[in-house]
């Protein structure tokens, strides 16, 4: 429960520190032209953004507010508008707020100069006019909330496999160090024990899951910080079968990788080539497909079944995968888990009950033979 | 009726067993003997479905036995093992009810067998929480729990004070009393005489002797002699063929002797020799019986 408190707290804390938008902090040096506080502020307008504007009674007190952090920026220029004027940073200059100041600035002088020579007023602001600015397929906040989602779905699907699988490999370990599986196994076939260890810890995986998932949309909602894409339903549903079929691939892996370490020490050993392929999976979940969700990496990675469960998610979460590669998808990785736990359960038996350093996988191949 | 029919089992280049067979019928205590390493934890393994035979079956009234017929059977393994973080009473009701028992019926099978073991108080203890021995007790119980028809015990005695070997002893004899079959391995012989009517003793996975222990020992083929000759100091015997000198302490021997030797003659050569004050034919002893049935295998193969 420790982690679902995590993923509440990372929605909550930041909406605590960070709530509302950026501010950029200007300073202006007196004596400055009648309006350029106006000017600057319609324009961050446009710009979609906002200004607060301070004056200062010289270059000097600007300055040290500049210094001492008081103001991002400070503007300087001379209230007869015949020089171009000084846009002071810091450290860094900020292009986008340069391009704010140095916008109104340019009008005002622009109106100035050219209205002296007798331009008329209307053609000289008809002449101001920037140009509609849009994007032709604008990224709303649907499509934030979809990339989060899906961060969150691979992230979940990696500590799944990692905390509940290593429950499995850990369990098989166990029963193995204390020999109280030469019991057990007197009466439960070692496919059953397999398949029970898997399932039942499956089961509690897919409820702390739920409790998991449940908690971070209410959080979410309750401090909105996402809008929920549309999708979600929808989403969670996959996220969920994936999560299962991942964990079910995994798990299997994990606990006969287990049946053939003697002692605890040899299981994690045992379990490094798991891990790897865990890893490695991820990865490409969200640096290639992330990229490029219907690229070529992410579509050959979409029917590689160690790697489908984080990719599948994703891909669909940007809506990037045909239905029928979810098909095909699912078709592969659960005939990979049913042939990967026949393989298991034989290894597991033959392997289970011979004790003492790591059991090479061949011979309990073989020791398991009809 | 536990039949072991033809068994043969190669671990690798290692041959466990070859071709062992044997019976053990209910109501009857078989202890089953060998060395270290003769097979005898590899057939068990087999009656259990552990280890899968290379050849040979296992019957249980008259029927090759399966899952079901495992059910009904108590097993207590050589290499001890139990959860040892789940508590005592929970742990004998989870292995009575893999075994087919009702949740409740278990329940109530784990109290009885705690009580009859004398650890009812420590019923929601957890396993490690237990002394060895009292672990033991537990195991013992784990195989009990589900009244079975059949009970295997491999080394149940092993590890286990006089206390605890009086309270084995006599579970073992009372579930027999109640028609129970026994069959268990033990390297302690004179326990064994005991507790045991029938044996079976297994030597590089072939059984070398087996039936109950008089019978054995009245069919045994060399006789036990204890001659004590007046100041002979024993070497009077030296020399005479076919007998063989287990002991030799001033004037007592304690000889083997061959079923073919005259004993007449014998008794003659000693009276030769001096006074006889003792001239005692004993049965041989169940440690005699095995040591005997275990060697001539032994030379069998060094010839081979």
């Amino acid at each position: 429960m420790f982690t679902t408190l995590i993923v509440v707290g990372s929605f909550v804390i930041p909406a605590i520190f960070f709530s509302g938008e950026t501010v950029t902090k200007i300073g202006v040096v007196e004596p400055a032209p009648v309006g350029l506080a106006a000017a600057i502020e319609s324009t961050a307008e446009r710009f979609d953004r906002t200004v607060v504007i301070t004056p200062y009674p010289d270059d000097a007190a600007a300055k040290a507010a500049l210094e001492d952090g008081s103001v991002d920026v400070v503007v300087a220029l001379r209230p007869d508008l015949l020089s171009a004027g000084d846009v002071l940073f810091q450290k860094e200059t900020d292009p986008a707020t340069a391009q704010v100041i140095a916008a109104a600035t340019v009008a005002m002088r622009v109106q100035a100069i050219l209205g002296a020579s007798g331009v008329d007023q209307a053609t000289l602001a008809a002449a101001q006019q920037p140009p509609v600015i849009a994007a032709v397929e604008p990224q709303t906040e649907d499509d934030q909330a979809r990339f989060l989602v899906a961060n969150i779905g691979a992230v979940l699907i990696l500590v799944g496999i990692f905390s509940f699988g290593f429950t499995v490999l850990t369990g098989v370990v166990e029963e193995k160090q204390n020999r109280v599986v030469e019991v057990v196994l007197a009466t439960v076939r070692a496919r059953d024990l397999l398949m029970g260890k898997v399932l039942g810890i499956g089961v509690l995986g897919l409820v702390q899951l739920a409790v998991f998932v449940t908690a971070a949309l209410v959080a979410a909602l309750a401090t909105d910080r996402i809008a929920l894409p549309t999708t979600t339903p929808g989403a969670i549903l996959l996220l969920a079968v994936w999560f299962v079929l991942g964990y079910l691939l995994y798990s299997t892996a994990l606990g006969f990788m287990g049946a053939l370490a003697s002692r605890m020490e040899e299981a994690s050993n045992a379990s490094t080539p798991i891990t790897m392929v865990a890893m490695l999976s991820y990865f490409i979940a969200i640096f290639a497909v992330i990229n490029e969700p219907d690229g070529t990496v992410a579509t050959i990675a979409t029917f590689i079944p160690p790697s489908a469960p984080f990719v599948v998610p994703l891909r669909a979460a940007f809506d990037a995968i045909p239905p029928w590669q979810i098909g095909l998808s699912l078709v592969i990785t659960v005939a990979a888990i049913w042939v990967l736990f026949s393989i298991g359960a034989r290894v597991y038996a033959g392997a289970v009950l011979q004790i003492g350093g790591r059991i090479k996988l061949r011979d309990a191949w073989r020791s398991a033979g009809e | 009726m536990l039949e072991i029919i033809d068994l043969a089992k190669r671990y690798g280049p290692v041959v466990a067993l070859d071709g062992a067979t044997f019976t053990a019928s209910p109501g009857r205590v078989v202890g089953f003997l060998g060395p270290n390493g003769a097979g005898k934890t590899t057939t068990m393994r087999c009656i259990f479905g552990l280890a899968r035979p290379d050849r040979g079956e296992v019957h249980w009234k008259g029927a090759v036995v399966d899952r079901e017929a495992r059910l009904r059977f108590g097993y207590m393994p050589e290499q001890r093992g139990l959860y040892p973080r789940m508590r005592v009473a929970e742990q004998l009701s989870y292995f009575a009810q893999q075994h087919g028992m009702a949740g409740r019926v278990a329940n109530a099978a784990a109290a009885t067998w705690l009580e009859r073991m004398g650890l009812a108080d420590r019923a929601k203890s957890k396993l490690e929480e237990l002394s060895h021995g009292n672990q033991q007790r537990i195991q013992l119980a784990t195989a009990l729990v589900h009244d079975p028809e059949l009970l295997v015990l491999d080394e149940p005695f092993s590890g286990l004070d006089p206390i605890g070997i009086a309270t084995m002893t006599e579970v073992v004899r009372e579930r027999a009393e109640a028609g129970v079959g026994v069959v268990f391995s033990s390297h302690q012989l004179d326990l064994v005489e005991d507790v045991c009517e029938d044996v079976v003793i297994i030597a590089r996975g072939r059984v070398v002797a087996s039936g109950a222990i008089e019978g054995l020992k009245n069919a045994s083929g060399r006789q036990h002699l204890e001659v004590e000759v007046a100041d002979s100091g024993g070497a009077w015997v030296d020399g005479v063929p076919d007998v063989i000198v287990l002991e030799h302490a001033g004037d007592r021997v304690k000889l083997l002797v061959d079923r073919s030797v005259d004993l007449d003659d014998l008794l003659a050569r000693a009276r030769a020799a001096g006074e006889v004050r003792t001239f005692a034919y004993q049965p041989p002893k169940l440690s005699e019986l095995f040591m005997e049935a275990v060697a001539p295998a032994a030379a069998d193969r060094e010839v081979a």
